[in-house]
């Protein structure tokens, strides 16, 4: 591990976090990270997902409690009870989800609970100006706040900390909103703020954007610091890469099914939008066969979760065509796309696939339930002979079937979500995080069932963002960036550390296939 | 430090909301002991003639009875709406409309037979609820407006109505120039099951067993629930959210129309301006004192008409009605704040206890 060269003159780090351990239910967060954060400097905090930056950072603003370990802000022990707390300290975080109200002034929002109990609106407003101005953020503080852009109301969320005079800021994912002008202006904002004396810990996935901005740079790999304060001038992005994703360990190969046959879904010049509106992918262009498991690799936010609902008919598509078994689904109904053998598993289990508050068997039934039907009624023993049998299969945990579905381990529902799904013998899987927050049988079994399909003959697209387990059982691997296919590869051959690069950086090199 | 916390129980406590409905109802008693003796009543002989008006014999009975259709049906109004998470807080003017439409139907037909008129009172009661419903319902389904506010209004729109209608066009030119709408025909009333209960018992009994039959066995049921769980899982299964939206709001509309036709055939002898009685807003309570279940909207509207029409026994007693309205306040506060205790526990987090966690 690097230590920084400058820590050694008397003036105390902003941030100092050592051996801070923080564990949940199955998942241990934080294993003794350390952080140290210099006075007047912008610190980048690197990592994978669920490497656990957002837990330290939560622990930093006050908003977690960490298990042990010691926080020390500007030379000052500190237990933080609340965000309050934190912030009375002087740190304070911009959340990737704004906290704004719309229907408020620019001015408005930013004194919003931290206000005189009488609002002098000329005087707020001229207050705030004036600190915009200090440091360069271009707001119009009477301004109402749903006129403005994402990045405009970033800069709010900026002032707002600024207003409560964090010393440290935290900017979670800053970047994930803004145009590239944008970036590069924010970028000259920090540095002001850090001139001025103000620490800021800038958390990203986009290696190319951090080296323009920052000082130094902490990684985390699984809950722990692979480097701490490495000096941005001395370093590059490939080892940064390679130390956020760590050393290829070399998994042995699953066992690989028939040698592909025609193409089952096709994907034409394939676009939609987000939902904040702006592009989410654009001009996609793949095709899946039967009998292989294609693998689509990327940091989450990327485009992939609007892909995968896209194709299943849940989101509507911009541009472009989706072909599955030689037809044109395009503008088909989520049901119409499922009958003609198509089976999605979203992201979002309780609340997409699943609906929380009813049984499990109603649950169990929710794609046959049609033909259950006598007359106006679903027949009671149909459903639960349908719900013992997907069960018994596909090795469900559940007590009581007429019970809520929400009383079900994790695991036991993807079992039960992925079985409904399978049962029908769909030609086309498309798998979204399917073994994402599952324990190592559950992952081992949903893996499993997905090769299986593949064996028999389905086409299977798998979105994940655990790049060990696209490499084990995916025939073929693509990546995803910025809503664009960044790059094709072998999952026998290809590095570790060769696809890492390409989820972390935005080479201009789409991928038509 | 020590600060208390709700944190979910992993199964509700056995018992539930029958259990948290008698513990709202033991805590409303409580309170009300307190507000009598503040006032200066013996509680034992007002208690006592509460139940004795509302539940001590078939007379009695047969009262409370009477009250709980309008209450049952506004209830499974609002229920079956809420199964779907949708709020009709219209109930109260759609049961103006079912009542003006079914005033309408007497007045065309007032030479019919007995069955046929009230037939077709009842049918049209129904077309009332669900036209003052179809404003909101459409506007929800296609613009995605705020059914809240829209039904919400709508009762003022109905109120007004009603009243322009007896104060104007409709009122008895006997009536000595007071506002009031003619006597309904006699052929036009409900008859008697026993005592004063009328046939309207029946009739709600049947809507909400249909009801309540219908959301848990049928397929439009099972639609209706899982998007009124989570509609992103209705889209995913392919289920048509506007159609349903629609025709779930109207339906909703169409039950509470159906409980004014049944209150104007049944206990009002013509059309007055407080025929809903407030019946459409102590359908919410019911709704969601029955959780929303179309099941269990009966036994909670018997109850809550007992409480109402042994509330309105002791004003003989020289006691304001008001204590029956504070009573029936404290049933709910107490039942939610039971059922919220049924399926939350209370913990206390303390630094010791993190720390301990983390050890461990």
């Amino acid at each position: 591990m690097n230590q920084p060269s400058s820590n050694t003159d008397k003036e105390p780090l902003s941030v100092e976090l050592t051996e801070v351990w923080k564990k949940f239910p199955g998942v241990v967060a934080n294993a003794g990270v350390e952080l140290a954060v210099e006075r007047g400097s912008i610190h980048a905090l690197l990592g994978e997902n669920g490497a656990g930056k957002s837990t330290l950072m939560n622990i930093l603003a006050g908003v977690y409690r960490p298990d042990s370990g010691d926080l020390k802000i500007h030379g000052r022990s500190h237990q933080f009870r609340n965000p309050a707390d934190a912030l009375s300290a002087g740190v304070g975080m911009v959340h990737q989800e704004f906290r704004l109200i719309p229907s408020f002034s620019v001015a408005e929002n930013v004194v919003l609970g931290s206000a005189p109990s009488v609002i002098k609106t000329g005087r707020v407003e001229s207050d705030v100006a004036e600190m915009a101005h200090r440091f360069g953020l271009q707001v119009n503080p009477s301004q109402p706040l749903w006129q403005l852009s994402m990045g405009e109301r970033q800069k709010v969320e900026i002032l707002k900390v600024l207003w409560r005079d964090a010393q440290v800021l935290i900017l979670d994912e800053p970047t994930t909103v803004l145009t590239p002008s944008e970036v590069d202006e924010l970028g000259q904002i920090l540095r002001r703020m850090a001139d001025d004396g103000r620490s800021i810990i800038f958390i990203s996935h986009k290696l190319h954007e951090i080296s323009g901005i920052c000082d130094h740079a902490t990684v985390l790999r699984q809950g722990k610091t692979v480097a701490k304060s490495l000096p941005m001038a001395s370093t590059n992005q490939d080892e940064l890469a390679r130390l956020m994703v760590g050393a290829a360990p070399t998994l042995p190969s699953q066992q690989k099914g028939p040698p592909p046959g025609p193409a089952l879904l096709e994907i034409n010049n394939l676009s939609a939008l987000s939902d904040r509106g702006v592009n989410a992918f654009s001009g996609i262009n793949f095709r899946i066969h039967s009998g292989e498991i294609l693998g689509i690799a990327g940091v989450a936010g990327n485009g992939q979760r609007e892909l995968a609902d896209v194709i299943a008919g849940l989101r509507p598509s911009n541009g472009g065509t989706l072909i599955m078994n030689g037809t044109d689904i395009t503008t088909e109904s989520p049901h119409h796309r499922f009958k003609s053998g198509l089976a999605y598993i979203p992201e979002d289990r309780l609340g997409v696939g699943l609906a929380p508050r009813l049984s499990i068997t109603d649950n169990a039934i929710l794609r046959v339930y049609r033909q259950q039907r006598k007359g106006p009624f679903i027949s009671g023993d149909r459903a639960k002979s349908y719900c013992s049998n997907i069960i018994s299969r596909f090795g469900v945990k559940a007590g009581n079937l007429s019970g809520p579905i929400a009383a079900l381990s994790g695991g036991n529902l993807q079992r039960l979500l992925v079985g409904r799904e399978l049962d029908g013998k769909p030609s086309v899987v498309v798998a979204s995080q399917p073994t994402r927050g599952l324990d190592v049988k559950g992952v081992k079994a949903i893996q499993d069932l997905l090769i299986e399909q593949r064996n028999a003959g389905a086409a299977v697209m798998m979105i994940s963002e655990d790049l060990d387990e696209l490499l084990a059982i995916a025939d073929r691997l693509l990546v995803i960036e910025g809503g664009a296919l960044r790059g094709e590869f072998d999952p026998q051959t290809a590095s570790r550390q060769e696809v890492g690069m390409a989820m972390l950086s935005d080479k201009q090199t789409p991928t038509n296939l | 430090m020590r600060r208390p916390r709700l944190s979910l129980r992993e199964q509700p406590l056995p018992g539930g909301q029958p259990l948290a409905f008698g513990i709202g109802l033991a805590i409303a008693l409580f309170v009300g002991i307190l507000l009598l003796l503040g006032a200066g009543h013996d509680p034992v002989k007002i208690y006592s003639r509460m139940f004795e008006a509302s539940l001590g014999d078939p007379n009695a009975w047969s009262i409370t009875l009477n009250r709980a259709i309008p209450l049952g049906l506004a209830g499974l109004a609002v229920a079956v709406a809420g199964s779907m998470g949708l709020w009709n807080i219209g109930a109260e003017g759609q049961i103006m409309a079912g009542a003006i439409a079914a005033a309408w139907v007497a007045r065309v037909g007032g030479d019919w037979p007995g069955f046929i008129l009230i037939l077709m009172m009842l049918i049209g009661a129904v077309g009332g609820g669900a036209i003052l419903a179809i404003g909101p319902a459409v506007a929800r389904s296609k613009l995605g407006v705020n059914e809240i506010i829209t039904t919400l209004m709508l009762n003022e729109v109905a109120i007004r109505l009603v009243q322009w209608l007896i104060h104007g066009p409709w009122k008895d030119p006997d009536s000595f120039n007071f506002p009031l709408a003619p006597m309904l025909p006699d052929q036009a009333r409900l008859p008697t099951l026993f005592s004063r209960a009328h046939f309207g018992l029946l009739i709600a009994a049947a809507v909400i067993v249909v009801a309540s039959v219908a959301v848990r066995y049928t397929a439009w049921g099972y639609e209706l629930r899982i998007a009124g769980s989570s509609e992103a899982t209705a889209r995913y299964s392919g289920i048509s959210l506007p159609k349903k939206i629609l025709t779930v709001l109207v339906l909703s509309g169409a039950i509470a129309g159906l409980a004014g036709g049944i209150e104007l055939t049944g206990t009002a002898d013509r059309l007055t301006e407080t025929i809903s009685n407030g019946f459409g807003f102590a359908g919410i309570i019911v709704a969601a004192l029955a959780l929303m279940r179309p099941s269990g909207v009966a036994v909670v509207a018997v109850l809550f008409g007992a409480v109402q029409i042994g509330g309105q026994s002791i004003q003989t007693l020289g006691v304001s009605s008001s204590v029956s309205t504070i009573l029936q306040a404290f049933v709910l506060f107490g039942a939610i704040g039971a059922g919220v205790l049924s399926r939350y526990a209370i913990t206390f987090d303390s630094e010791s206890h993190l720390t301990a966690e983390a050890k461990s």
